[in-house]
């Protein structure tokens, strides 16, 4: 690829939307990598090991893998950015419509490879949507009139109409994820690579921005996209398995996904409907629900008949499986929150007549949009925030009158981002930090410390520098750090994102052992199928009210909450409906069909 | 909770040449410069004010009123340590109350607070591509021009990014006051190492993704925003420069000095 000059194939409206069209009609692959091997500098293997890849034109690839799989590495390749960027070894050949790229800078490849990062707040720049989307076309060198031509409809594109002069920080963080889409299709490249673009949004943003997706792809851009969820990646044309930077499963989704021991095996959470068809002994691929149950119906003939009045808001059918017994006496509750109001200054009211008891031992999920007040209330409750009205009890105690750091000692806050903690030289001093803060002696600091290290399963690297650990592992240490205090209730805000399935497994396990042990546990989360497995009662949040506030089974029973809340029911729960029942995991679908037959 | 200053209110001076924007700065800083009364500096902070009520920016005063509060107290009061001048009110080893201390620190406070206020309407009214733009039209370069306003843009996100890691620390029972000035500079070692290692990796993500968008693939960029010069700008630029002018002329003649009488 030569560098372009400012305007070179730019100017012409449409010209990478036809040339798209050529390249379909043609055998040369939108981008490729031929033998590409990179080891990062300082890295012990290569994050690519001869990765041989071609994206056709007018293609949608999905690809999957555990964190460190050599994802993100892959498609960094297509524009430069490895080895350009980032330091390190690297060899093979990328080919970029039929062209090797050489000597190119990051920058030369923007008009004709576009990139989404996961972390959309570090992709705007500007002070509105309009700017944000000329940004790149001014990068370029595109004439002002050019510029304006294009930024009306690279905004239809992506659904935003008319927000030309919003602030990019006042959109929800699926506009913000379309809007930086929008600016990366204003320069009309022909190939689109998105890494993981949905991870940090709620389920509205992410069904926005996959319905976004497919309309690109409709449109004939070339499309690779990395992703968590295989659902999600059903309509691609080929999902690629990476597994320590090498490819080692590829094909069509209904070869890939039925898979499901290799899956698990590569940290991908396996689409709920070929779990359900697996464990029921059916290996044939599902691309939908429809599907699911017409499989599951031609073999299990005596299944009752599809809900007749699936919109309705009925309690769950008396088929549906018993809640848990719980035979213990009431204990008091660690918390009671009445009335509670809260608004930023200057802002609209983010909390507005809140109330909410948690008692010992629950496992509640808080759920809600983004913007609904999840948050914030969570803050409330450990003391960083103080509400205009209402009152929080915190075991009887007025929580106004406490310090957070003596709430600490009762209610202990994981952040979602453990970085937002992590500073000690080593793991160990990382979670001796709190005890030491409380004036605990060595001993005692030390038995706890060995303590919530083997609860985490970090007992091994007590010594090890906390920055050179893994995402996950990460995670598990901001746990521990808080459990350090031995708090009776923790409230963990969205433990598992940008986790793989693998380490989300391992983090809800923890989480399920610590409530086993009597830890309460408030989970705020976007997440559906782990509120399903894991919670056993939701709180739904919409506009700073409570508009649900009860057992998870109960909740996915209601079509009208579920609507509302833009919350999805996970795919096992929506087959289980086909057939009367509520399930919470496909697991237990699946024995539930079993045992009627 | 937006992370900008700019507020889109729409008023005559957000609509002004960016430029001019960039030039009534300098020339705001020029003249609180030149002047250390009090008295001397009221009439620009009166400016300020109508300024502010203008452009509706009052909610970014609100915003960083603790820093305009502390920022007079604390400079008035250091100054009564340093500035011996002037027959002593009180006289003690470490402070020398006088007329002429007291003036001065309040002059020194109010200047401190009217350079903080200039740039928090420089900023409510100027979006950060008009800052970039204005910087370019007077000779800076783009690369230059970009990398300051792109501290504009992340100072926010850093700042933001250091208040959830005081709020996650101090739930973990951190004390960030206790000990003597040098030991609590030490206790916020908690808080600069997650911050400055967040910092790193945002920097990091964000220069990824502008040079992915194209920047560096030109020196001189095109720019979306037309930016004539209007006739309002020519008047702005008129009393501005009357404006500078005119402090220069409360210096020479010695009228915003104090007295030390």
């Amino acid at each position: 690829m030569k560098p372009r000059g400012p305007h070179q194939g730019l100017d012409v409206p449409g010209a990478a939307v036809e040339q798209g069209a050529r390249d379909a009609a043609s055998p040369t692959p939108a981008a490729a990598l031929e033998d590409v091997t990179f080891t990062y500098a300082g890295g012990d293997r290569a994050a690519l090991s001869h990765v041989t890849f071609a994206l056709g034109a007018g293609e949608m690839v999905g690809v999957m893998g555990a964190s460190g799989a050599g994802k993100s590495t892959l498609v960094k390749c297509l524009n430069r950015i490895v080895p350009a960027f980032e330091d390190g070894a690297f060899s093979g050949v990328v080919r970029i419509g039929g062209r090797a790229l050489g000597a190119e800078r990051v920058c030369d490849a923007a008009p004709i490879v576009g990139m989404v990062f996961q972390d959309f707040e570090a992709q705007l720049f500007s002070t509105n949507a309009a700017h944000e989307v000329a940004f790149a076309m001014e990068q370029v060198g595109m004439p002002r009139d050019a510029i304006a031509a294009r930024i009306a409809p690279a905004l239809a594109a992506v659904g935003l109409t008319g927000f030309d002069d919003r602030d990019p920080t006042s959109l929800s963080g699926g506009e913000k994820q379309r809007l930086a889409i929008a600016s990366v299709l204003a320069l009309r490249p022909a190939v689109v690579a998105l890494d993981e673009p949905t991870t940090d949004l709620d389920p509205e943003g992410k069904a926005e921005v996959f319905a976004l997706i497919r309309r690109m792809r409709t449109d004939g851009l070339s499309l690779v996209v990395i992703e968590h969820e295989a659902e999600e990646l059903r309509g691609c044309d080929r999902i690629v398995i990476l597994r320590e930077g090498e490819i080692i499963a590829h094909g069509a989704p209904a070869e890939v996904l039925t898979r499901l021991d290799l899956l698990e095996d590569c940290g991908v959470h396996p689409p709920d409907l070929n779990r359900v068809l697996g464990l029921l002994g059916i290996a044939v691929h599902a691309a939908s629900i429809d599907e699911a149950e017409a499989l599951i119906r031609a073999r299990h003939t005596n299944l009752p008949p599809p809900d007749a009045s699936p919109q309705s808001a009925a309690p769950p059918p008396a088929e549906s499986f018993a809640a848990p017994s719980d035979d213990r006496a009431p204990a008091p509750p660690i918390v009671v929150v009445r009335g509670l109001c809260f608004a930023y200054p200057y802002g609209p009211r983010v909390l507005d007549g809140v109330s909410l008891t948690i008692a010992p031992g629950e496992f509640v999920a808080i759920i809600g949009q983004n913007g609904s007040g999840k948050t914030t209330l969570a803050k409330h409750l450990v003391g960083l925030l103080a509400g205009d009205a209402g009152t929080i009890m915190i075991d009887g105690r007025d929580r106004a009158a406490l310090r957070p750091a003596e709430t600490a000692a009762t209610v202990g806050y994981v952040f979602q981002n453990p970085d937002h903690q992590i500073f000690a030289a080593t793991v160990a001093d990382e979670v001796a930090f709190g005890p030491r803060n409380f004036g605990l002696d060595a001993a005692e600091i030390a038995r706890r410390s060995d303590e919530v290290l083997r609860a985490v399963n970090l007992d091994a690297l007590g010594d090890r520098d906390p920055f050179l650990l893994s995402k996950g592992e990460r995670q598990r240490l901001a746990v521990a750090s808080v459990l350090a205090l031995q708090p009776r209730m923790l409230i963990l805000d969205e433990p598992t994102t940008g986790l793989d399935y693998r380490e989300q497994r391992r983090m809800m396990a923890l989480v399920g052992d610590l409530n086993r042990a009597g830890i309460a546990i408030v989970m705020i989360t976007h997440t559906p199928w782990l509120v399903a497995e894991y919670a056993r009662r939701v709180v739904l949040m919409r506009h700073g009210r409570v508009t649900f506030d009860g057992a998870v089974r109960a909740f996915l029973a209601r079509d009208d909450l579920l609507a509302g809340s833009s919350f999805r029911a996970p795919e096992a729960t929506a087959l289980g409906r086909r057939f009367g029942v509520v399930a919470l995991g496909p697991a237990e679908l699946a024995s539930w069909i079993e045992g009627r037959t | 909770m937006p992370i900008y200053l700019y507020i889109d209110h729409g008023s005559v001076v957000h609509r002004l040449n960016p430029t001019v924007k960039v030039f009534a700065l300098f020339v705001m800083f020029w003249s609180v410069y030149w002047v250390d009364h009090p008295l001397a500096l009221l009439p620009l902070g009166l400016l300020m004010i109508v300024l502010a009520q203008l452009t509706g920016s009052w909610p970014n005063f609100y915003r960083l009123r603790w820093l305009f509060i502390l920022l007079i107290f604390f400079t008035t009061l250091a100054w009564m340590v340093f500035y011996r001048k002037g027959p002593a009110l009180i006289d003690t080893p470490i402070i020398h109350l006088s007329r002429a201390s007291l003036t001065f620190g309040l002059g020194r406070g109010i200047k401190l607070a009217e350079l903080l206020a200039t740039s928090v309407l420089f900023l409510s009214t100027t979006k950060v591509e008009e800052f970039t733009a204005g910087l370019a039209r007077i000779g800076v370069p783009y690369r230059v021009g970009f990398a300051i306003t792109l501290a504009f843009r992340l100072a926010p996100l850093f700042i933001d990014s250091a208040l959830t890691v005081v709020q996650a620390q101090s739930l973990r029972g951190y004390d960030f006051n206790r000990g003597g000035p040098l030991e609590r500079v030490k206790r916020y070692v908690p808080v600069v190492v997650p911050v400055f290692m967040g910092a790193l990796r945002k920097a990091n993500n964000m220069a990824m993704a502008l040079e992915a968008r194209g920047f560096g693939m030109s020196a001189m960029p095109t720019s979306y925003i037309d930016f004539p010069i209007r006739p309002r700008d020519r008047i702005a630029y008129a009393l501005l420069i009357g404006l500078a002018a005119t402090y220069f002329l409360i210096y020479w003649t010695g009228y915003g000095a104090i007295s030390a009488k």
